[in-house]
Order: structure tokens, then C-alpha cells, then sequence
């Protein structure tokens, strides 16, 4: 049975750092689990207007990995044309990353991509990103796309509502909590470097990748609004690329030892 | 906003009474790419008109008040890029309301490719790989064709569309320019001494392509003509 899932992240960046390295190699597992091999991961880098800056640094993080990586700039199809549908519906994992939410979701719909994400869904591609590209998978989120935080329908695959950078950015923080006092539906928020799972229609899991990263649960009251931590499960680092080379190099001559017997 | 041929953006300029006209560059077509408002700002300096732009990603950057902004301009140049993308993101920030009123209230709109078709009722689009209709803000009740060479395969997309009942429109060859007044065309002109401008119609199966009478801007005589009338409602679609 295929089991949808959703990957959103208050915040992350594609740099060598260890939060951001625990969080690409979650994304890679992801995409690992649903490939049973080698996944192919796809960047939509709309909601920045597919800048360089995204997209080299999410090859910088894929690139020497075990994955195919691509990506689909709508901005930039004239140059490079692709088969959208074929294209998303052949990837392990679809990641979305941050910017305008506002101008994310117009595009999209000027292109007719929000069915395609859907059906992705639907078929098993993990639907993964941050910031905007984690907010537009709810029925709403805060946004800054026109300056100041505001109130945005995403395209609803998931019920409720979230907000990102939660501990960074605390007037999105405050209309957050202001709006679902006014009746927006509850959610979540998230601070960067936590992340919420989606697996099927329960609730999600939360995880981090920073000790003191949180993820928390937004609803409304009679008293007010209530925010509660959830327990989340901490992502360890892996090894950076180049400790990898070393450790298998390592690992490579302790066998040929062995077997010459050096090692008894 | 051609490298290294300024004839075009000298004859926008020109069609401002302003001795520093108020130009502001929407680069949306191309998701707002540095590189594109950086050469915006070399091909219209300080010295020659007061120059902004408006981001739709970057908002926090930027005129607060689009409206108010783009209603003090003499003249909005839109950049090219995708067509598509443009008229959503344009939608999404109310943007597309803003400059018929812009229009209305007699700025000058010009722009190439992309921010030529945008103007237009009907628009070829050849951006996405395939050759297909894309409905535009209307302000001109005609379809438009950019980089159009006859012939070519988009020419003859662009044939096929009208006989399958897109309205009749006008085509630009690169270095080209359609300058409408109102909804009239008024002249074409020409950064390059080859560059034409058509008139597209079909009757039926059969395709009509008229080739328009286009002014090279390089030529003096040519550029020296007689200014139009400091009339409402231009805009000037480039190729």
C-alpha cells in the first residue's frame, strides 16, 4: 500500500554544517526508502525564481551522493524545456525551496502543477521543503511575500496550518498566533533546523536537527492560544563528504591488512 | 535594453517629456535575476532618467506601495523571460489591475519578448517547448508573435494558431518594435536595418502576412522624425 508522505521544515540551509547535513541525509533516506535504490531527487526552486544560489547549493549537497539529482526552473524552461508531468512524477522525492509563498503557489497554478503535486502525493513521491516550500503543502500559512507576515492559503494537502522560523522571526511568530486566535485552523509551528513527518492521514512525527530546535503544536482556546512542544526525535550528522572518503579509505586498507594477516 | 545597442531605449526615452523620466523595470518574466536588473540599470544610468525596479520575490526590498509607484513612472519596462510565469505572479500581486491603470493614465508600457506579449489579448508562446496560446492582459485586442522570422517554426506555429481562430496580430523580428498608441499602431521601428514588423491575419485557411513599413532607428533621417504627441495610452512591444 502506498503511504503518502511529507517532509516540512521550519528552516535549513544546503551548507556542510551538521543540522543542515542531518537534514539532507533524512531527505536522502526518504528517497532511498521509496526508490529501494538509487532515488532520483528533484529541486522546485520556484518560490526564490529558481536563483543559481538554490540550486547550486542543493547540487552542492546531493551531487556526490547516492541519488540522481535534478531540477525543474520554471523560469527557466525556454532554455532548458521539460516534460513537467513525466519529469516530477518520475522522482523518489520532490523538494520545494524557500521565498515568496505568494508567488510559489501563482506560478505553480499559471503552470498547472499543483494536480501534478497531488498526484505525486498520492503515488508515493515524498513532497518535501522548508519555509514557504514546507508551508505550501497546509491549507495556510504566514508568509512575508508581500513584506509583512500575512495569512496565505497553501494548496491543502495537509489539514491545518503552520508557520516557519518560529524562534527567529518573531513577528511572523506573533501573527501566527494572532490569526489562529482569529480563527485561522490550528497547526504548527517550527523553529529552523525541526521538521514534522507525515505518514498516511495521522498525525505527524516531529524531528530536529538542533539541540534546542523545536517543534510545536498551535491551537486555539477559550483561554488564548496554546503552544506545545512536541517530543521530537533528534537527527545525528553524518560523517561530512570528505570524512567519508577518509573513513572509507580507512576502512579499505584495515581490510587489505587483514587479509595479508597484519592485523591477525 | 539590447547589448551594446542602445536605438530602442533612446526612443522610449524619448517618448517622455520629462527631462529624466521616472523608468521602472519589472523583471518578473525572469524570476527577478540579479544579473537582469543589473543590466537594467547600465542601459537607463542616473544621468539620463531616475531608474527603480520592482521585485516580486524580494518585497521586503522595494516601493512599499506598488500601486502608487508604478502610477508615478512615465515609463514600466517589462523584462522577457516566461510569459506564464509573469502574468501569474503579476496576477497573485494585483499587479495586472495596476498597469491598465497605469495605461489608462498615460504611461508608456514597453517591454520585449515576454513583456511584449503580455499586453496583447492573444500570445505565442514559444517559451515552454511547444508553441502554444497564452491568454495576456488585453490591453491591445490583437495576438503578438516575438523573435517571429517567416518561415521559421514558430512563424509557422503562429500561422496554424490563427487559422485555428486566434485573432488577427501583429510579429516582431528581433530588433523590432511595435509602438501603438491607444490601441492603434503608430509606427514600427527598428534597432537593426533589417528588422521587420508584420501584420498577421487569416482569412479562412489562408494566412495573410503583410510586411509593415519599419523606420531603422540608426538611420538619422529616420530617427529625426517628427515626435508623436505626447499621447495617453502607449506602449511598445519589442521583440
Amino acid at each position: 500500500m502506498i503511504v503518502p508522505r511529507i517532509l516540512t521544515l521550519g528552516g535549513h540551509d544546503f551548507t556542510s554544517r551538521p543540522p543542515d547535513r542531518a537534514v539532507s541525509e533524512l531527505m536522502l533516506r526518504l528517497a532511498t526508502e521509496r526508490a529501494g535504490g538509487r532515488p532520483r531527487i528533484c529541486i522546485l526552486p520556484t518560490a526564490s525564481g529558481d536563483t543559481s544560489e538554490q540550486i547550486g547549493r542543493f547540487y552542492a549537497a546531493f551531487g556526490e551522493r547516492p541519488c540522481d539529482p535534478s531540477d525543474l526552473s520554471l523560469f527557466r524552461l525556454g532554455r532548458r524545456p521539460m516534460a513537467l508531468r513525466d519529469h516530477l512524477l518520475a522522482q523518489d522525492l520532490i523538494y520545494v525551496g524557500g521565498g515568496s509563498l505568494v508567488n510559489l503557489l501563482a506560478v505553480w497554478e499559471a503552470h498547472e502543477l499543483q494536480a501534478i503535486l497531488s498526484l505525486a502525493w498520492r503515488e508515493g513521491v515524498v513532497l518535501a521543503g522548508q519555509s514557504a516550500g514546507a508551508m505550501c503543502w497546509f491549507e495556510s500559512g504566514i508568509t512575508k511575500s508581500s513584506g509583512r507576515p500575512e495569512v496565505e492559503a497553501g494548496l491543502g494537502l495537509l489539514s491545518g496550518s503552520l508557520c516557519v522560523h518560529y524562534n527567529n522571526e518573531p513577528e511572523r511568530r506573533a501573527a501566527y498566533l494572532a490569526a489562529v486566535g482569529n480563527g485561522m485552523p490550528d497547526g504548527y509551528g517550527l523553529d529552523d533546523y525541526a521538521g514534522l513527518i507525515w505518514e498516511g492521514p495521522g498525525p505527524p512525527s516531529a524531528v530536529t536537527a538542533r539541540r534546542g530546535a523545536r517543534a510545536y503544536r498551535v491551537t486555539s482556546s477559550d483561554t488564548g492560544v496554546i503552544e506545545s512542544p512536541l517530543p521530537a526525535r533528534f537527527l545525528p550528522a553524518p560523517a561530512p563528504a570528505a570524512l567519508r572518503e577518509d573513513i572509507a579509505e580507512f576502512r579499505r586498507i584495515k581490510s587489505m591488512r587483514k587479509r595479508a594477516g597484519w592485523l591477525g | 535594453m539590447e547589448s551594446g545597442n542602445p536605438l530602442l531605449d533612446d526612443y522610449v526615452l524619448g517618448l517622455c517629456t520629462r527631462e529624466r523620466p521616472r523608468v521602472c523595470f519589472l523583471p518578473s518574466a525572469s524570476g527577478d535575476a540579479d544579473h537582469y536588473i543589473v543590466r537594467f540599470y547600465r542601459a537607463f544610468p542616473a544621468d539620463r532618467c531616475e531608474a527603480s525596479h520592482i521585485s516580486l520575490f524580494r518585497r521586503e526590498q522595494g516601493p512599499d506601495d506598488l500601486r502608487t509607484h508604478l502610477l508615478e513612472q512615465d515609463v514600466i519596462y517589462v523584462g522577457g523571460g516566461s510569459v506564464i510565469s509573469l502574468l501569474g505572479v503579476w496576477r497573485a500581486h494585483g499587479i495586472d489591475a495596476i498597469l491598465r491603470e497605469a495605461w489608462e493614465a498615460g504611461v508608456v508600457l514597453c517591454g520585449l519578448s515576454a513583456g511584449s506579449l503580455c499586453w496583447f489579448d492573444e500570445a505565442v508562446s514559444g517559451f515552454h517547448g511547444e508553441t502554444r496560446r497564452v491568454e495576456g492582459l488585453g490591453l491591445l485586442p490583437f495576438s503578438n508573435c516575438v523573435h517571429y522570422a517567416p518561415g521559421s517554426e514558430r512563424g509557422l506555429a503562429y500561422h496554424d494558431l490563427l487559422r485555428a481562430g486566434m485573432r488577427a496580430g501583429y510579429a516582431a523580428e528581433d530588433g523590432a518594435a511595435l509602438h501603438f498608441v491607444g490601441t492603434e499602431l503608430s509606427r514600427v521601428v527598428a534597432s537593426r536595418p533589417a528588422a521587420r514588423g508584420y501584420r498577421i491575419a487569416a482569412d479562412g485557411e489562408r494566412v495573410m502576412e503583410m510586411r509593415l513599413a519599419t523606420a531603422f532607428l540608426g538611420d538619422a533621417a529616420a530617427a529625426n522624425v517628427t515626435r508623436l504627441p505626447r499621447a495617453t495610452s502607449n506602449s511598445l512591444s519589442a521583440a
